[in-house]
């Protein structure tokens, strides 16, 4: 029990911080939300003082001093209010946030579950078959794959699957013409739109997956367990899953909660690549627009997510492996 | 099973380079797929299911979060709200030039009166007539949300009143000019307005214009506007219905069969014109990019060092390279030729055009205490002449005028470094006179309001203080009398001679320096709809945002089939 006090403390502590950092570093940035929306117009033509007059009191300009500032913030974040967005002025900010993330949430969420999953057990597979092509085959195109970077492999997939094959649409979440709804028909076109950007993301992370499993399985075939296991005659499949693999994923899973913590953030460039209205494309949008409120809530539901995923897998841990318990 | 473990432990030779080989045709096969993608040639695919009376546009861009806001004078409007409600007067930014609109004529008895005259035949989308009591209450209503007052109306109005089918708007003081800003001013049906308790934050979900569309669907990734059938000049409008999708990309721009797009696009000819036999682009000058020095550090107060700056540059060059030639360089005048040519005083030698030269750039220099030693321009203390350019991050074709201004500078002795803050850092740097050197754009629309906003004093405020515009803290008072003298008189031909006047102070007093022209990128389609503006027939900016299109509108007309 005094494990979890003492981890629950160090979680108070972090978000804590967090949320004070949060506060701060968007009023480290030059310029104010105004100066963003004035040099937007101020491309086009330049912009009179009037408009920029009707444009600070429509935006506003923050008041007050720094602590009086922090203290209503607090106080904001406690009640979950984060005011209105400038960038999407006058919409909250609570409802851009909460049209975004089931579209973050889908995506990517349900895509690392399956690159988690799949990659796990093609690493099983690999340690498994360790020298066959059913090893190095995964193993080096894994690899590959995740030393693009990523919205490489988003662009090149757009431009072919998108642009040249015309397989696939190549923007937003689905079809402007298809009415929203539990349709078979908008369930179907929400799908067709998700293939290239979740491709992406499978394609990208798989390697890391596989590798991981792939080598904690392999070191784990070396224990004597195993050697004994196998003396005894157990059935191949049964050493693999229940003995080895059951051990050697401690580190994967780590990773498996983290990410999974991060997913909230979304995934900012390959959600730009496709134009996909999640949380990252927001958060994209808010902090070119020096959008504070937007960008602070989003920042903090985002730490808020990784930490709790963080808290999370170390009580896990502590419940899994007794050894970090001391 | 035991075997089986030991076997991988002797990796023969013959399977690493089996290995090797497998990464290897990978590896081809991925560069394969990166180099024919060079090649292949993008083209136009309309969605087939758009009719030929349907209009698609990329006027609402780059944003996948559409909020269905038409209230028209937000700065996060959807951009169609400026089609559903109309202004006064409609202005062609390209020359100032003023189109009747719902004012069918005005004129000015004194500098300190404006009296239009409404059209009479105009009906609301929901039937109700328009009439002078619609302009006086939205006149109201800005004074009441200044917040909304994006056009100033109310920095010159003193009161409004009507008449019948007239109404009369008193000044301030002599603002002859005020005109051009009070007839832009959108105008809202008092009816439905009237009962909005809070304007300044309203979203106008169902809007109600006079304009030529009313809203059609409405979703999150893109809306439509349909053709308004009781619209005053509907016998015009060949346009049934306007699509515009939430996002665009340029590939997007380039491939989804746009009637009109408004975009900067490398290579427009083997981009937008080899997409379709059908697409056409026009992309006439829309402002002058220029250095703004900042005139209260030093040297920059001295006129021969922006002199010799002026003259140290090779226009042409920073032209070419800033907008892949698709810009011409600019006069020193502040004027946007050829658009203008009728404001520009016949005595100023070439246009205003200053043309590279080395010698002359030097005596200016030395005028003021420069003189070249080595490759180094030194002035009396000894120190090289140094300073920073300011331009925004991402502004791309003002980065690359800043270092093409840079390299020729250079040529001279003249150290220049670069700073490139985020866009509203830079705002905010301009704003608040932090920097030494800006890049930034001047000129267009109204001439007089060009102008004013470039020299009046009014914006002056010392560095560290924030102003709006006169960015580089002109003051002089010979051009503070120009333009208290221009809004006072309704008389043409002397606010003509004044127009010379001051751009004869730019020319010579050089507080800004013009380098090129800021492009307007129009690229249209004339697949479906003809009469696009063009340089031979400029009747409006080509832009598709803001109510110039409101203009083009009327002049598209269908392609017509074959055996119709």
């Amino acid at each position: 029990m005094k494990y979890v006090f003492q981890k629950l403390g160090l979680f108070v502590l972090t978000l804590w911080a967090a949320i004070t950092l949060n506060f701060f570093l968007p009023r480290l940035m030059p310029g104010s939300p105004a100066d963003a929306a004035i040099a937007k117009l101020s491309q086009n033509g330049p912009v009179s003082d009037a408009t920029r007059a009707a444009i600070e009191a429509q935006l506003g300009v923050p008041t007050g001093s720094m602590w009086d500032q922090y203290v209503a913030y607090l106080g904001q974040v406690a009640r979950l209010d984060f005011g209105v967005s400038y960038t999407f002025y006058p919409q909250s900010v609570s409802s851009m946030v909460s049209t975004a993330l089931p579209y973050t949430i889908g995506l990517v969420g349900i895509v690392t579950i399956l690159a988690f999953v799949i990659g796990t057990l093609i690493g099983v597979a690999a340690a498994w078959r360790r020298g066959t092509w059913l090893d190095s085959l995964p193993t080096l195109t894994g690899s590959f794959l995740s030393t693009f970077p990523y919205f490489w492999t988003a662009l090149l997939l757009l431009f072919f699957f998108g642009y040249v094959l015309h397989w696939f649409p190549t923007t937003g979440a689905y079809s402007a013409t298809t009415t929203p709804g539990f349709t078979p028909e908008f369930i179907g076109d929400l799908l067709l739109h998700a293939i290239l950007p979740a491709l992406t993301i499978l394609l990208t992370s798989l390697g890391g997956w596989i590798i991981g499993m792939r080598n904690a399985m392999i070191n784990t075939l070396g224990e004597d367990y195993i050697t004994f296991a196998e003396a005894n005659g157990l059935r191949g499949r049964t050493i693999a899953l229940r003995y080895a693999a059951r051990n050697a994923i401690l580190p994967n899973l780590t990773g498996f909660g983290l990410t999974l913590g991060g997913v909230v953030g979304g995934s900012i460039l390959v959600e730009q690549v496709f134009g996909y209205p999640g949380i990252g494309y927001l958060l994209f949008n808010a902090v070119i627009g020096q959008d504070y409120p937007l960008m602070q809530a989003l920042f903090l539901m985002i730490t808020v997510s990784v930490l709790i995923a963080n808290f999370l897998v170390d009580i896990l841990y502590g419940v899994l492996d007794p050894r970090t318990r001391r | 099973m035991v075997t089986k473990l030991s076997k991988t432990d002797r990796v023969s030779g013959t399977h690493m380079f089996r290995r090797w080989r497998r990464a290897a045709v990978v590896a081809l096969a991925g560069a394969a797929v990166v180099l024919s993608g060079c090649s292949i040639q993008i083209t136009s695919q309309p969605d087939p299911s758009i009719g030929a009376d349907t209009m698609l546009i990329n006027a609402d861009k780059g944003n996948p979060f559409f909020t269905q806001n038409f209230n028209p004078y937000l700065t996060n409007t959807r951009t169609a709200s400026r089609w559903i409600y109309e202004p006064l007067i409609l202005m062609n930014n390209l020359d100032g030039s003023l189109n009747p609109w719902l004012a069918t004529e005005w004129e000015q008895p004194d500098a300190r009166t404006i009296v239009m005259t409404l059209r009479d035949d105009v009906t609301w989308s929901d039937g109700e007539k328009f009439t002078a009591d619609d302009v006086a209450f939205t006149f109201q209503m800005l004074k009441d949300n200044p917040s909304l007052d994006i056009k100033g109306a109310w920095q010159h109005l003193e009161t409004v009143e009507t008449d019948g089918d007239t109404v009369t708007l008193h000044l301030q003081g002599d603002d002859a000019p005020a005109l051009t800003i009070l007839g832009q001013t959108m105008i809202v049906p008092e009816h439905l307005w009237e009962d909005v308790k809070d304007p300044g934050t309203y979203r106008n979900e169902d809007p109600v214009g006079t304009g030529p569309f009313v809203l059609g669907n409405y979703n999150d990734q893109q809306y439509s506007v349909d053709k308004n059938p009781d619209y005053w000049q509907a016998d015009k409008i060949d346009i049934e219905h306007i699509i515009l999708p939430a996002t665009n990309s340029q590939l997007d721009t380039v491939s989804r069969g746009y009637d009109w797009s408004y975009s900067f696009i490398s290579d427009v000819e083997g981009t937008w014109g080899a997409a379709s036999p059908d697409n056409t682009w026009w992309f006439p000058p829309g402002g002058v990019i220029a250095l703004l020095p900042n005139l209260e550090v030093a040297p920059f107060d001295d006129v021969n060092v922006r002199r010799g700056i002026a003259l140290s540059l090779d226009r042409e060059e920073i032209a070419e390279t800033a907008s892949e030639g698709y810009m011409e360089p600019a006069g020193q005048t502040g004027l946007i030729l050829p658009n203008q040519e009728e404001y520009l005083d016949p005595e100023i030698p070439d246009q205003g055009m200053l043309t590279q030269d080395a010698d002359a750039a030097l005596a200016a220099f030395a005028e003021a205490g420069y003189t070249l030693e080595g490759d180094r321009l030194v002035g009396e203390d000894g120190e090289q002449l140094e300073f920073a350019i300011t331009t925004a991050n991402g502004y791309s074709d003002w980065t690359r005028a800043a270092q093409t201004v840079q390299r020729q500078l250079a040529e001279v002795g003249v150290k220049v470094s670069l700073k490139l803050p985020q866009p509203a850092g830079y705002q905010s740097a301009i704003s608040n006179g932090d920097f030494e050197m800006a890049i930034g754009g001047m000129g267009g629309g109204d001439v007089y309001q060009a102008y004013n906003n470039l020299l009046s004093s009014e914006f002056y405020v010392p560095s560290g203080e924030a102003t709006a515009n006169n960015f580089e803290r002109f003051r002089s008072e010979e051009a503070d009398a120009l333009l208290a003298e221009y809004r006072g008189t309704v008389d043409t031909a002397r606010q003509a001679e004044i127009v010379y006047e001051l751009q004869g102070i730019v020319y010579d007093q050089m507080p800004v320096i013009g380098l090129y022209y800021g492009g307007i990128w129009g690229l249209f389609s004339d697949a479906k709809f003809t009469g696009w503006p063009t340089a031979e027939d400029p009747y409006m900016i080509p832009q598709n945002y803001d109510n110039a299109p409101l203009m083009i509108f009327t002049r598209l007309e269908r392609v017509k089939e074959e055996g119709q």
